[in-house]
């Protein structure tokens, strides 16, 4: 707890220091586990809403600013995400689960509209430039992926009275979405030092999308001091991401794992069979591995960057005091007294390192324990009906947990709100307290659905629904039908805390895409052969082979003496006739 | 009257032969960059499409004015041993990914339609800028293409096609619209040289890997990588560009680039089309390989000399301004004023517009009560059939 306080007390800084315009960066730095290593970037800056509404932008990145104020944007949740949180191991999410988002682009804002019509407009707008301005497909969210949540999301405290009544929320996933390189470079664009110094200089997408988890976020939002006019708006980026520490130790030209050398093999020499040619590789688990930033991170830290106001230190580390750390000179040490946090001030010039050696140490820094464990899967069996399944469970054994569950379920898996049921410990009791729903519509949008449960203390529910699954049209299938559709995480939100489940992959029924193909040819030759047969029947004469005509070259011949005397004949009356005339 | 048109007679002239002077002149660089190809097995498509992004990109043309097409994601790709990056030679000296990278169009964006959207700007007033072919008159264009094709058609993403008659015509709107000054068309697809033989639309310079009936081979493979990393036309094109065109001065013309290519290597025929361009072959072999892979900014002035007329138009201009903005301020007040007279209707003050929202699904109260009434619905219609029989019975 103590641990969590002092935490709280660095993240503070943040929220404390709002003058007119600053910026600060911080860095924090947690090993989860003997081998990973958690790192947090953030960023955050502010500016005053008037200089906002003139278009002096200082610290915002004016690219977004200007988009924001095309599509009447007055708070905006942007997030992109790769790989799975592992809450059993790694504990509490960073920033308790608030600045993530599920796999792929999550996108949330409130949007100032008068009306439901116009807010869509907007909500067009604005996906549509951002998908310009992050090289993401985020056109893609129209409106049958686009929901209203109800109570999974609330507006941030700083909004003007006048305009809270017309800000419509609107929330859109892409969990199909790659996460790669080209989103990472316009993120670090709209830092003020552009990841070319500071602690967003260790930002690379090599490291970066090789992490075992990460998550990149964007969220504006407006500051009001209360009773006051003058109001602010922030923007705070964070980057997340959990590195494997031997894996980003690898060099990059050659990252494939390959056997040990023998001379570097660690035996047990304990083992009876030991001997030249028998190892048993020793467990290296208890001991805390060596590393250090440039090592994980490629390259050291360029300094620090010039435009960040003085007073927050821009890089901490989570490790006990007895753990040992090396920098290098010319940074300044601040220990915390919980024991368990250290900061670094850093020289403006020169590059930074942190080393931690090897180290055989018992006191680790305490894990913090989620609120809640959520797991999401598929149940059920075959290409028409299926079923998914919610395991929640609360794991404090003195205090219950009420959270708002919402889903956001495409078209094509149709849900039966009937089936949807919840088990607490697999027994049948009422834990549903409020649920909110709006039914899809085939091809227009998709199901919404927001449960409010509230869990016991100690105690697992599971919820359970059946859906069907529909047939698409030829055209609608992607070029990829075969990999199956990928369905959004559930977003469980406990207050401040949110969670996110994994995201599902659903396998629905694909054609055969040659058919058509077949189906086209097939339907031709039956066509040909009827038409050839009815056509036939329509201008032939059939006779038997006795009744026909025999063939014979004198009737032709006389046949064309015939015609040509008759022409002759013809010509010649025409003649007379002109003459009479 | 008369005298006034002879004496016009040579101005008209001069206009009529002006575009063989400034032919040579074009003020921007544009490049469309195509890959067509989804799945990790074609990583090769990638790699080529992405070494001339790379290429173009070093001899100056901006991300701004590069339109990349991505069909799949190599770099981030599970299967790829090297996460964020993409290789077009086993060596792997060149990071073809890097840390500064924008794709305008990726994954399921990349579709026939969308192409052809993009080149005859045909779109909706929501695409963002830089998703967009902003060329005019004075536009140079690249446009590479690469993927798996066939007999007058190239396949895109497994899915679908376009065909030879689809993109000569795109050509031909772009020209109408003077979306261009010069294209040189690149494509690197089996049976390439059919892609090109439908277009009819003047200054178009193309070419192609191989001959009708003749594959496109791809040039070796990364075993680490563990599929074929780039093709053999593609390979070779960028080897001329990598020791030949070595900085953006340089003179290297499409000719000494098209007299490279070396069909032994290659493994196929490659084919130029020069019959589009004014001036033919011999023409359009003395352009310069800048023209089309680089920047060249050229600066055309506009009656310089007549300082008076934009001095006049800047005039005209700030008095249209102030005359708008006179109109705006009086527009906000007129609003200002509805909108003081409109507190006088409470009834307008109270309407809220019905949002769209999810509805409470709630348990229901009454639901014994409503059964109730069915059951007695039920019960008095069978016991007026009951009557009725009774009553006709006999």
């Amino acid at each position: 707890m103590r641990q969590l306080q002092s935490l709280l007390f660095v993240i503070g800084f943040f929220f404390l220091g709002t003058s007119a315009s600053d910026y600060h960066e911080q860095l924090l730095l947690r090993p989860l586990h003997p081998s990973l290593l958690l790192a947090s970037f953030n960023f955050q800056s502010n500016t005053s809403w008037e200089s906002f509404e003139q278009q002096n932008f200082r610290y915002f990145p004016r690219s977004l600013g200007q988009i924001l104020q095309h599509a009447n944007t007055r708070e905006l949740h942007l997030r992109f995400s790769l790989g799975r949180w592992d809450a059993e191991s790694w504990g509490a999410r960073p920033w308790g689960g608030a600045r993530e988002g599920g796999t792929g682009v999550e996108l949330w804002a409130w949007v100032e509209a008068e009306t439901d019509e116009e807010a869509n407009g907007r909500w067009l707008t604005l996906t549509n430039a951002l998908s310009g301005l992050f090289c993401a497909s985020l056109n893609f969210i129209d409106s049958t992926r686009t929901t209203r949540p109800v109570m999974s999301f609330q507006p941030s405290e700083g909004h003007a009275n006048s305009t809270l009544e017309n800000l419509h929320l609107l929330h859109g996933t892409l969990p199909r979405e790659v996460v790669c390189t080209e989103n990472l470079t316009p993120f670090l664009k709209l830092l003020p030092c552009k990841g070319k110094a500071g602690i967003s200089s260790l930002l690379d997408g090599h490291k970066l999308f090789d992490a075992s988890w990460q998550s990149m976020s964007i969220d504006v939002r407006p500051i009001c001091a209360a009773g006051e006019s003058d109001c602010q708006l922030q923007i705070t980026q964070t980057i997340d991401m959990v590195l494997d520490i031997q894996r980003s130790k690898r060099p990059r030209d050659n990252p494939i794992p390959r056997p040990v050398p023998f001379e570097e093999l660690k035996c047990d020499h304990s083992k009876p069979y030991n001997s030249h040619d028998t190892c048993y590789p020793l467990d290296t688990a208890a001991q805390e591995e060596g590393w250090s930033l440039s090592q994980i991170f490629g390259h050291s830290l360029k300094g620090s960057c010039p435009l960040a106001t003085d007073g927050v230190d821009p890089v901490c580390i989570n490790v006990p005091h007895a753990r040992h750390v090396f920098t290098s000179n010319g940074a300044q040490e601040h220990k915390d007294p919980g024991g368990f946090l250290r900061c670094f001030g850093l020289a403006s010039e020169g590059d930074f390192d942190i080393t931690l050696p090897q180290q055989d140490i018992s006191e680790k820094a305490p894990l913090e324990q989620p609120l809640l464990y959520a797991e999401r899967s598929f149940i059920g069996y075959g290409q028409e009906r299926g079923g998914v399944q919610a395991i929640l469970t609360n794991p404090s054994p003195t205090q219950s947990v009420d959270f708002v569950y919402m889903e956001s379920i495409p078209w094509f898996m149709k849900l039966y709100l009937h089936t949807l049921k919840a088990k607490i410990n697999g027994l049948d009791k009422d834990v549903i307290q409020e649920m909110y729903y709006r039914p899809a519509l085939d091809r227009k949008r998709g199901t919404q659905l927001e449960v409010r449960i509230l869990i016991p203390a100690n105690s697992t529910v599971v919820l359970t629904y059946d859906f069907e699954k529909a047939i698409l049209r030829y055209t609608e299938y992607p070029p990829d039908a075969n990999r199956g559709f990928d369905i959004a995480p559930a977003v469980i939100t406990i207050g401040n805390v949110s969670i996110r489940t994994t995201s599902l992959l659903l396998p629905l029924p694909t054609p055969d895409f040659s058919m058509p193909y077949n189906v086209i040819i097939l339907t031709s030759t039956v066509m040909a052969l009827s038409f050839g047969f009815v056509f036939n029947l329509l201008v032939r004469r059939f006779v038997a082979v006795d009744e026909a005509d025999q063939w014979d070259v004198r009737s032709v011949r006389l046949k064309i003496a015939a015609a040509a005397r008759r022409l002759l004949l013809r010509f010649r009356k025409r003649a007379v006739v002109k003459k009479d005339q | 009257m008369k005298l006034n048109n002879l004496l016009q007679l040579p101005l008209v002239l001069a206009s009529f032969l002006a575009p063989t002077f400034v032919s040579a002149e074009h003020t921007s660089n544009w490049a469309v960059l195509v890959s067509t190809s989804r799945f990790w097995f074609n990583y090769r498509h990638l790699a080529n499409v992405l070494s001339l992004y790379r290429t173009v990109k070093r001899l100056g043309i901006p991300d701004s004015q590069i339109i990349l097409m991505l069909p799949d994601d190599m770099a981030c790709n599970p299967r790829n041993a090297f996460p964020g990056t993409v290789y077009s030679n086993a060596d792997r000296a060149v990071d073809l990914y890097g840390d500064n990278i924008e794709v305008d169009y990726r994954g399921y964006e990349v579709t026939v339609e969308n192409f052809i959207r993009l080149l005859t700007d045909r779109m909706g007033e929501e695409m963002p800028r830089s998703k967009r072919l902003l060329t005019d008159d004075r536009s140079n264009i690249l446009v590479y293409m690469t993927g798996h094709g066939g007999n007058e058609f190239l396949k895109f993403q497994d899915a679908e096609e376009i065909s030879a008659f689809d993109l000569a015509d795109a050509f031909e709107q772009m020209w109408e619209k003077k979306r261009y000054h010069e294209i040189l068309f690149m494509i690197d697809t089996c049976q390439a040289n059919t892609m090109y033989s439908k277009f009819y639309s003047p200054n178009i310079i193309a070419t192609g890997s191989s001959e009708i009936d003749q594959s496109s081979y791809s040039h070796h493979a990364d075993n680490d990588v563990g599929v074929a990393v780039i093709d053999r036309y593609t390979y070779y094109n960028l080897d001329f560009l990598e020791t030949q065109v070595r900085e953006p001065s340089s003179k290297m013309t499409l000719g000494d680039l098209f007299d490279s290519y070396d069909e032994s290597k290659i493994h196929s025929h490659p084919g130029v089309r020069w019959d589009l361009f004014p001036g033919g072959e011999p023409g359009g072999r003395e352009r310069l390989v800048m023209d089309f892979f680089g920047n060249v900014q050229n600066v055309e002035v506009d009656n310089a000399g007549n300082a008076t007329e934009w001095k006049e138009d800047i005039l005209a201009l700030g008095k249209k301004i102030a005359e708008l903005r006179k109109r705006a301020d009086e527009a906000d007040a007129a609003a200002a004023e509805s909108e003081n007279s409109s507190t006088a209707h409470p009834l307008f003050e109270a309407y809220t517009p019905q949002r769209i929202r999810a509805s409470k699904v709630e348990v229901d109260d009454k639901w014994w009560g409503k059964k109730a009434i069915g059951a007695w619905a039920l019960a008095g219609c069978s016991l007026v059939w009951l009557v009725g029989t009774y009553l006709e019975a006999p």
